[in-house]
């Protein structure tokens, strides 16, 4: 990053950058955050009074296809971190535009996919199932939004230059948090659309 | 990364450089505001808390004075509503948990032999947004007609239980106000929480191993541990409430099939090591002043260490015992008495190891000592009551009762206070370079002490007898009257002896006894620094060779096994030099440069707060501050240009 | 310059004498000397007066704990005070000896409380099961309806014509079976409120959208005083009732009479 602390140049205690370990005590937090959100949507699941539900609104296929792209964009951004880490600044370029679209594609599926479930009469307080759904997914798709910006920004500076391969670190840290975020929906698309009571 | 620097000599470069060069000044107010100074940072968090702790106590005083005799009139129930919810809410929130920000951010550095935290900006990230939260959370006094008694302050109670806090049946903003401040407490929390670890895990001098740390480092560890895993559950269940609230969904609503019982839930799986997280920094206050004054290391250190992180692990295992009176079932209830029952070891384990720590010493009963030992007495007394709460049948009739109310503030006040006290007398040398006044610090713990006990003890009974919490007046006949009156003259004795301490405070700040580096002939690194400490800390990082190091460079043990003085041991008695001036960078350190930006996305903040109550044009507005102040933050250059 | 660090003398203008350090102790132990008279008040909501069984068996309950409690307290207490005095600083050049520890001692003092709690433990999970249980087959059945702020009692067993149940409010008296098992079946209209007769027994929960079952026994006739327990709103203190027990023919009697 662009602040280097009075520290940065000493060795840790542990051995871990300290802004990687600030990345992992991050992640690990934020699997609270989602926990809770996936607890509520569970402990709900099923309990709607009034449709429509679940079934009468998942379009599986369609869901797949934006998991996948999502799964897709990791490997990218593995790509991304690997050609910095040689030194290829050019591709990592690439690939981090490439995770950046992919990432937006992703988010184009769930606006269109919440936009369909609206029009069918969901919304945040038809019932459980809007609720719980809607606030889940949307937390979600917020974090994959601040990724693309981080990924976009990170883009932007490498474009003046400002990523060489001793700066790899930012795009490891960004890689974390992307892969976190992927992770998660892998947990979400088994846990609220493929499997049902 | 590098830094991306703006074009040089462009107004807004000019602008930049001389709202740094306004920073640098190190005695202006813009060097407090852009500070990233670790000791800085904590002055201010303790400032902010100890203003909150006398408007939280002014909220109990009311409290009490209408509660003093049977159906008062002092206060109307919408107005008692509001002033215990904000009384529960500042004091948790405005006042324990910045209150133990400011030691962690003070002490913690120093006693590893750092020069500052990890994330310096991230830290001063923390206070801002904290300060906001806490000014925001206030202002919603005045969002009514406070002149004519109408307040606006949230009135669901500190723990807003659903579906109370519904819209349905709490209209108005208050509650806005409280479920959106605290969510800003919550990102102050968790960013202090991952900065402490990094920092402790990552920037220990060398030689210092974990088991060579003090034991308040340890605690600012585990304590760290917990918010960041805690206040992540909290701010999901606020969350829940806001889109309740705001945008009429349904998580706690009981017509469309919502349980009201997940927001107790989620509040106490939060909430249960909450309360760890506000003793467990005043267990490690007091495992660092009992033996100084004891002159002797604490007794156990392994076994105190561990009974921490014990605690940790534990505090996620007993949440239900908040819910023994919903209905939960007799396996649930069951399950988590016995769980319960059994944190009492680790938390019960550690007075013993205090009090052999000053068994067969040579105490010192310096005002930092009393408040100690008060410390130990009173959290005794409030641990076999929380036992008590554990024995699930009886807690059927104590629960809700004013005996929960005498429970939590003995280890709250009793605990947590009383030992941030001590801990003010206790540091207070190293980062003023004075003494306070022993007499008055004496005269300050016994009042607080005996009116503290005529305050709370009186709760066991009332409680006992059936008086239930959170009720505006009681009449008569009840049997009530003597113990509530008795705690309100109590009450008003804790604000005396808080005058006492306040007075003292700034006497001494201007015409203490000078205490030098190490007054108190302590055991640990900060002692071994000029006081008040130089901007850099360490003119050299030490190398740790024990536990205890700095004691072992002023004793050792001679061929008897006697234990005196080393020749030339000692803290280095140099004035602390000159601050650095613009340009200057003295002895070579480099320390990190102050900053706006934090701030600036702190602001952020109750701008989208406020936006979302009145009127959302105001939260891009608020979202867009905040992006300013990160991408600020992130791309402003390391040093600064000359 | 260095030097070892030295401990200053305080400043003594408001330091009290040696003895007169004892005075705000003496004063405290006064104070708890008081406190302890308030166990023995007839007063309508005392958990320490209990007139029914489930009452009455939690009230051990408590005293399982009550007592070790005390006890530990005034070991802590009293040692404090004992090691306060016994070592307090003769010689300030003194350094005593710098004990660290001692296994064995922190583990003694580590399983015995163990040991303690769960003597006391696991006769009070016994105690959970006995008093959590259903209510019997014969017990008297209410309903009980709390809303903001006012109870409601409703009389399945008293039915007036078309089979609408009795349902009174405070004003007309809540009566119940003495000698009897009563059932009370909890519901709310509105928010959580809590449902308690400290004299009868423990509190219990009314949550929206459940139906939460209390079983308590008056053991003799007479009048017992209880509240809501969980903050409700603006009149949560005025959340009031007054249960009157007594014999089961003078309640048919009264429900007859109410039916008209």
């Amino acid at each position: 990053m662009a602040h280097a602390a009075a520290t940065d140049h000493l060795e840790t205690s542990t051995g871990i950058d300290n802004r990687k370990l600030l990345m992992w005590l991050f992640l690990a937090s934020d699997c609270l955050l989602f926990g809770s959100l996936i607890a509520a949507y569970l402990l709900y699941r099923g309990r709607s009074v009034v449709g429509p539900y679940p079934e009468d609104l998942f379009d599986i296929p369609f869901t797949s296809v934006s998991a996948f792209i999502l799964l897709m964009s990791s490997v990218t951004m593995v790509l991304a971190l690997a050609a910095i880490q040689r030194g290829n600044v050019r591709n990592m370029r690439i690939w981090i535009f490439t995770t950046a679209v992919l990432g937006t594609l992703f988010i184009a599926g769930q606006v269109f996919e919440f936009t369909e479930f609206n029009h069918e009469g969901l919304s945040l307080s038809t019932n459980l199932f809007g609720t719980t759904f809607f606030v889940l997914t949307g937390f979600h798709g917020a974090h994959v939004t601040v990724g693309v910006l981080i990924l976009m920004s990170l883009f932007v500076v490498s474009m003046r230059g400002g990523i060489q391969q001793k700066d790899s670190l930012a795009v490891e840290l960004a890689g974390l948090y992307w892969h976190f975020v992927d992770i998660v929906w892998i947990v979400i698309f088994t846990l609220v659309y493929l499997i049902q009571p | 990364m590098s830094s991306i620097a703006v074009p040089k000599r462009s107004p807004l470069s000019e602008a930049l450089k001389g709202a740094r060069h306004a920073a640098a000044d190190y005695g202006s107010i813009w060097s407090w505001i852009a500070t990233v100074d670790h000791k800085r940072i904590g002055i201010l968090y303790g400032i902010s808390a100890f203003v909150f702790f006398v408007v939280g106590g002014v909220e109990a005083l009311l409290l009490r004075v209408q509660l003093a005799q049977p159906d008062s009139s002092f206060l109307d129930p919408d107005a008692y509503n509001r002033l215990f919810t904000m009384h529960g809410t500042t004091m948790v929130f405005l006042v324990v948990m910045p209150m133990s920000s400011a030691f962690f951010n003070l002490l913690v550095p120093l006693m590893i032999g750092a020069r500052d935290v990890a994330f310096p900006r991230l830290n001063a990230f923390s206070f801002w947004t904290f300060l906001a939260g806490a000014i925001f959370l206030n202002a919603s006094f005045f969002t009514g007609d406070i002149l004519s008694g109408d307040l606006g302050a949230p009135d669901g109670g500190w723990f807003g239980y659903a579906p109370l806090n519904l819209r349905e049946f709490t209209p108005g903003h208050g509650m806005d106000f409280w479920m959106l401040g605290l969510q800003m407490f919550g990102i102050a929390s968790l960013a202090g929480g991952f900065n402490f670890i990094v920092t402790i895990l990552n920037m220990r001098a060398p030689g210092m191993t974990l088991f060579r740390m003090p034991v308040f480092v340890w605690m600012t560890l585990v304590t760290s541990f917990l918010i960041i895993f805690a206040m992540p559950v909290i701010a999901v269940a606020l969350v829940e409430l806001t889109f309740d609230r705001l945008f009429d969904a349904n998580f706690f609503n009981a017509a469309a099939g919502g349980n009201p019982l997940l927001w107790q839930h989620m509040f106490w799986l939060f909430g249960h090591p909450e309360v760890y997280i506000l003793i467990l920094p005043a267990f490690g206050i007091i495992s660092a002043i009992l033996p100084t004054f004891s002159r002797k290391p604490l007794f156990g250190y392994a076994f105190v260490v561990f009974s921490g992180i014990a605690i940790g692990f534990m505090s996620w295992g007993v949440w239900v015992h908040h819910m023994f009176t919903t209905g939960l079932g007799t396996v649930a209830n069951s399950a988590f008495g016995i769980t319960t029952i059994l944190i009492a070891v680790p938390t019960g384990v550690k007075v013993f190891n205090w009090m052999a720590t000053l068994w067969g010493g040579s105490i010192r009963f310096r005002t930092p000592l009393m408040f100690a030992v008060g410390t130990v007495a009173m959290f005794t007394i409030g641990g076999l009551s929380g036992v008590t709460h554990s024995m699930v049948p009886s807690d059927y009739q104590q629960q809700d009762s004013y005996y929960v109310v005498a429970h939590f503030h003995y280890v709250l006040f009793g605990g947590a206070i009383m030992a941030l006290f001590g801990g003010v007398y206790y540091w207070f040398p190293k980062f003023t370079g004075r003494l306070m006044n022993e007499g008055l610090g004496h005269l300050h713990f016994w009042l607080m002490l005996i009116g503290f006990n005529l305050t709370f003890f009186p709760m066991h009974i009332s409680g006992l007898l059936g008086m239930p919490r959170r009720i505006y007046t009681y009449n008569s006949d009840m049997g009530w009257d003597l113990w509530n009156l008795m705690s309100t003259v109590g009450a008003f004795l804790i604000a005396v002896s808080v005058l006492v301490f306040l007075f003292n405070f700034f006497r001494s700040l201007r015409r203490g006894e000078e205490s030098g580096p190490d007054p108190w002939d302590a055991r640990t690194l900060e002692w071994s620094i000029p006081s008040p400490p130089p901007e850099y800390n360490f003119k050299e990082i030490p190398t740790v060779t024990s536990r205890d190091d700095f004691w072992h460079q002023k004793y050792r043990e001679d061929e008897t096994g006697r234990i005196v003085p080393v020749l030339a041991g000692g803290a280095v008695d140099d004035e602390a030099p000159e601050h650095e001036t613009e340009g200057e960078h003295g002895h070579g350190i480099h320390m990190p440069s102050p900053s706006y930006m934090p701030l600036i996305a702190s602001a952020g903040f109750p701008v989208v707060a406020t936006g979302l109550i009145y009127d959302y044009a105001l939260v891009p507005v608020g979202f867009a501050l905040i992006l300013i102040g990160l991408f600020g933050w992130v791309l402003e250059p390391a040093t600064e240009e000359e | 310059m260095l030097r070892v660090g030295a401990v200053k003398r305080p400043f003594t203008g408001f330091q009290l004498r040696r003895l007169g350090r004892f005075i705000p102790l003496l004063a405290l132990l006064a104070l708890f000397a008081l406190f302890l008279s308030g166990c023995d008040t007839d007063t309508p909501q005392n958990t320490f007066d209990p007139k029914g069984e489930v009452a009455d068996k939690q009230a051990d309950v408590f005293y399982w704990a009550m007592w070790p409690a005390i006890a530990i307290m005034i070991l802590v207490l009293g040692g404090l005070l004992i090691i306060m005095l016994r070592f307090r600083e003769r010689d300030p050049k003194h350094i005593p000896p710098q004990l660290h520890g001692n296994t064995r001692l922190e583990l003694a003092w580590t399983i015995a409380p163990v040991i303690l709690l769960l003597a006391i433990g696991i006769p009070m999970v016994a105690t959970v099961f006995e008093l959590g249980r259903e209510p019997s087959e014969d017990a008297f059945r209410v309903n009980v309806i709390a809303q903001r702020f006012t109870w409601e009692f409703q009389y399945p067993e008293y039915t007036d014509e078309d089979g609408t149940p009795l349902s009174v409010f405070d004003q007309s008296g809540f009566h119940i079976p003495a000698g009897r098992e009563v059932a009370f079946y909890l519901e709310s209209v509105d928010v959580i409120h809590s449902f308690w007769l400290p004299k009868l027994g423990g509190k219990l929960d009314v949550i929206p959208g459940q139906v939460n079952v209390l079983w308590l026994r008056a053991d003799e006739p007479g009048s017992f005083s209880g509240q809501c327990a969980e903050f409700c709103g603006l009149n949560h203190a005025n959340m009031t009732m007054t249960v009157i027990a007594q014999p089961q023919a003078e309640l048919d009697a009264w429900a007859a009479e109410m039916l008209e």
